[in-house]
Formats: structure tokens, sequence, C-alpha cells
């Protein structure tokens, strides 16, 4: 891959993310506008602790879509993940009242998420991994030859996400998907910012293992 | 910053312009870097893609208000704690209530005829302990055998009449106090009331937790014989044994009932054990 054809990843992967999301903020954005996107943040959390209702649709409709995506990241299962999202709602309600406006609103909120969801795991079974790429990858087995090997290698990459533990997963759901600054994704999972990075070497070193595999099978 | 950490804010587009193009002009000479941005582009596109496919459920947030209109945490607890109060209130032997009450005017009664305050002080302990020797055993409880069989502990049940009971007797001592005011001065109750407060709380724990022990009859007996003896003036029991040890016996023993932070300190192991012993059938003698 071309450093031209790795840019336009890059490009969709911020429009995507900014189709979905609407206060999604990207680094080369301007401050300007981002300090409107906090100031409305601020707003709408101030609406919420004195109690308007109307301030946590307006939050949901915002952040919902963000925060279930990550609940159920971490939970691997839609039942657990709505409750989880909706607990969060309900926490955010009662402590809105605490939040200083220090950090960013989705990084307050997917704290909640991320605390409530361990809280959730260690109570309940542990769940099944998703069964479509044990079958086509976990095998072992090559893909049809007539398959693309870009096709193959996102399989790939897939399933070598899918074996990474909750921990690992959750620092690059929160890089990639959710546009954090390492030092938020250390905030959000209340761990120094040195595992952060440990977290991301391991992923790094687990993904390249995978694919290395992958490129063997392919042959 | 590393390459190694440059590589995802790059591939996940968190770098500013200056860092993007710093970047950039590294990775166009170097393999490994390349490789790496490869990796983590798969992994970001593959992230977004299969985030962005996921819908949050339509009317969360509706749900989520519907449950912060339920009372919170702690208001459950109250009223759980208020329902069980008011539950335990009706199994306390109901003649208790009019016993104390009954005693209690009796007392005031006799300081108001007497002329002696402090007759109150010698009557309050001793319907404290009684009432609350009356508290725990099959004997008193009509409701004991199914309250064992309930989820509820059977020490909770305990504290709940306990407080039931303590704060009834607080009442009438008050109120005891109040019609006293009426021929003494509101000082000497005031002194009175404070000097109360222990003995009192020391014997109701100690009534409380004997009665679990050996049972009821033996707690009252006890706790009397405890009180009265202090109450008995010191030189009319010097008389009957003239021993300097005894003497001294009997002054320390008045003193410890007139220490009402000894008395006090005294009063919370005493209930905590009470309390603990309630779930222990194995801690109850048969006298």
């Amino acid at each position: 891959m071309s450093l031209q054809q790795a840019k336009g990843i890059g490009k969709m992967v911020s429009s995507a993310i900014s189709k979905q999301i609407p206060h999604f903020q990207c680094g080369t954005q301007s401050v300007e506008h981002s300090m409107t996107a906090q100031e409305q943040d601020l707003d709408l959390i101030r609406r919420m602790a004195s109690g308007d209702e109307n301030a946590m649709r307006e939050l949901y409709a915002a952040y919902g879509q963000r925060l279930f995506a990550y609940a159920l990241r971490l939970t691997n299962d839609p039942a657990t993940a709505e409750d989880v999202t909706q607990e969060t709602l309900v926490i955010a309600w009662r402590t809105a009242g605490k939040f200083r406006g220090e950090g960013r609103l989705i990084a307050w909120l997917l704290g909640i998420v991320h605390h409530t969801a361990i809280k959730a795991l260690r109570y309940a079974p542990a769940s099944q991994p998703l069964e479509v790429l044990e079958e086509t990858a976990g095998g072992g087995n090559p893909s049809p030859e007539d398959q693309a090997q870009a096709e193959e290698m996102k399989r790939w990459v897939r399933q070598g996400l899918q074996d990474l533990s909750t921990e690992h997963r959750a620092v690059l759901e929160l890089v990639f998907y959710q546009g954090l600054t390492l030092y938020e994704v250390a905030e959000v999972c209340k761990c120094p910012i040195g595992t952060v990075k440990s977290r991301l070497s391991y992923a790094r070193q687990h993904l390249r293992g995978v694919l290395s595999r992958s490129r063997e099978v392919w042959r | 910053m590393n390459h190694a950490e440059q590589i995802v804010l790059y591939a996940a587009d968190q770098l500013d312009d200056a860092e993007r193009l710093r970047f950039e002009k590294h990775i166009a000479s170097c393999t490994e870097c390349q490789a790496d941005l490869k990796l983590w582009k798969m992994v970001a596109e593959e992230i977004v893609v299969s985030d962005s496919a996921e819908t949050a459920p339509a009317q969360l947030a509706e749900r989520a208000l519907e449950r912060t209109h339920r009372p919170a945490a702690p208001r459950l607890a109250l009223q759980r704690v208020f329902q069980l109060l008011r539950s335990q209130a009706f199994l306390v032997q109901r003649e208790m209530w009019p016993a104390s009450a009954a005693v209690m005017a009796l007392g005031v009664i006799v300081a108001l005829i007497s002329g002696h305050a402090e007759f109150i002080y010698f009557v309050a302990p001793l319907i404290a302990a009684a009432s609350l020797s009356l508290l725990f055993g099959p004997e008193h409880d009509p409701a004991h055998e199914l309250a064992l069989s309930t989820p509820t502990s059977s020490w909770k049940l305990l504290l709940a009449r306990l407080s039931i009971v303590s704060a009834y007797n607080l009442a009438l001592t008050l109120a005891a106090l109040a019609v006293l005011m009426l021929m003494f001065p509101p000082g000497l109750l005031g002194t009175l009331a404070l000097g109360l407060l222990a003995p009192m709380a020391f014997l109701s724990a100690l009534a409380l937790l004997l009665s679990i022990w050996i049972g009821t009859s033996n707690a009252i007996a006890i706790s009397y014989v405890l009180w009265l003896l202090q109450s008995i003036p010191y030189q009319a029991l010097s008389t009957w044994i003239a021993s300097p040890a005894w003497s001294a016996f009997l002054l320390a023993y008045r003193d410890f009932w007139h220490s009402p932070m000894l008395l006090l300190a005294l009063s919370v192991p005493l209930l905590l054990l009470a309390l603990w012993s309630a779930d222990r059938p194995a801690f109850r003698l048969a006298l």
C-alpha cells in the first residue's frame, strides 16, 4: 500500500466517523469549531443537571450510537450492551452536576460505559466469540482462490481483533472509532498512559502475527 | 512521541498538520513503519466499519429517563428501613407499651408527691431494661418461627425492635421530665436527663444481651440487681460487711454508674454482641 492509498483510507475513516457522529472532533479540525462543540456539550450537561429531560434525549441522539457501539464491543452481547448504555445514561443524569468540563464529554461518558460494562462482565457468564469468523478463518482453511487477497486480509484482521482481550480491544476502539487521544483512553480505562501504550504494542504484535500467518496460508 | 505511537495516531487521523508532515517524511523511507501503518489502517477501517454498522436501540433515552423517575438507592433504602420498623413495631409484645407508660407515670406521681425528682433517675433505666428484655425469643414473638424463615436476618429484626423500643423509652423519659418541670427547676431536670441517658443505654444493652443468652427473666433479674445495688445508700451496705475492700468496691461501683462516657462506650460492644448473638442459637444457654 502506498502512502497515498494509506492517506485515502485515513480520509475515509474520518469521513465515516464524521457522518456517523455529529459531535466527533478530528485532530485537524479548527480550534474555534472544537470550542463550540465543547460549549454545546457543557450546555447539554448543565441542562441535564438542572433536570431538563430534553437534554438527555439530545445527549443520546448525539452520543448514543458511540456509547452503544463501545458497550457492545466490551460485552459482546447486544442485550448487555443495551443495559450498560441505559445505566450509563442514568448515571450521567444523576451525576451531571459533577461534570466540570475539564475533559471532553464523550471521554467522560465512555468512562462510565467502560466502568459499567466491566462491572456487568464481572457478574455475567463469559460470552461466546462471534461465530461467523470462526467458521471462515478460525479453522486455518484458505478461502476460495478467486477471493481477493485484500478481502482475505480483512477477515484475518477481524479475526485478530476478536482474539484480543477486552482491555486490548477497548484501547483500539477508543483510539480508532471514538477518536480519543491516548491520555483520554487512559482516563476512560482508569489506567496509566504507559499501560495504554503497552496494550497498543501488544495488539500490534498480535495482529502482525495473525497477518503473517494469513500470508503463509495464502501462499 | 516515538514512531510506534505516531503511526497509531496517524492512522487514527489524530496528528496535527506539522506532526503529520514530519511523519510522512519519515515513513517515505522506513519500510517497517510502512508495514505497521498498513496494519493500523486495516485495523482502523475494520473497527470503523463494524462499529458504524451498529445501531443504538431506539427509546433508550426514554427508558433511562423512566428509571431516573424511580427513587434513588438511598431513598429506597430509607423506605425499606421504614417498612421494617413499621412491621416490627406490631410484633413487639403489645403489653409492653402501656406497661412501660404506666410505670413511668407512677414514677412521675411518686416524684411529684415525694418532692424527689431523682426518683425518675431510678425508675427510667429499670423500665428500659425490662422492655428490652422482652424483645427477643419465641416466648415473646408470635411470629418468631416465621421471622426465622424469612430472608431478613435475626439481627436486623432485633435492631429494628431495639430502635423502636429505645425511642419509645426515651420519649417516655422526656415526657416524664417535661411533666416534672411543673414542680422542679429546669436546671435540675437537665442534669438528671444527662445523667440518665448513659445508665439507661448501658442497662438496656446489658439486658438485651442477657435476654438472648440466658432468657428474659434472668436478664431482668440480673440487670435490676445491678442497678438497685448502686441505688442502695452506701453507708447501709458498708455496715453489713465491715471490710475496707468491700467499701472500696462499693465506691468504685457507684462511680462506674456515674461515668457516662464509660457507660456509653461499654454499651456499644454489648449491643453489637447482642446483635451478633441473635443469629447464633449456640449462644443461648438454658439456665
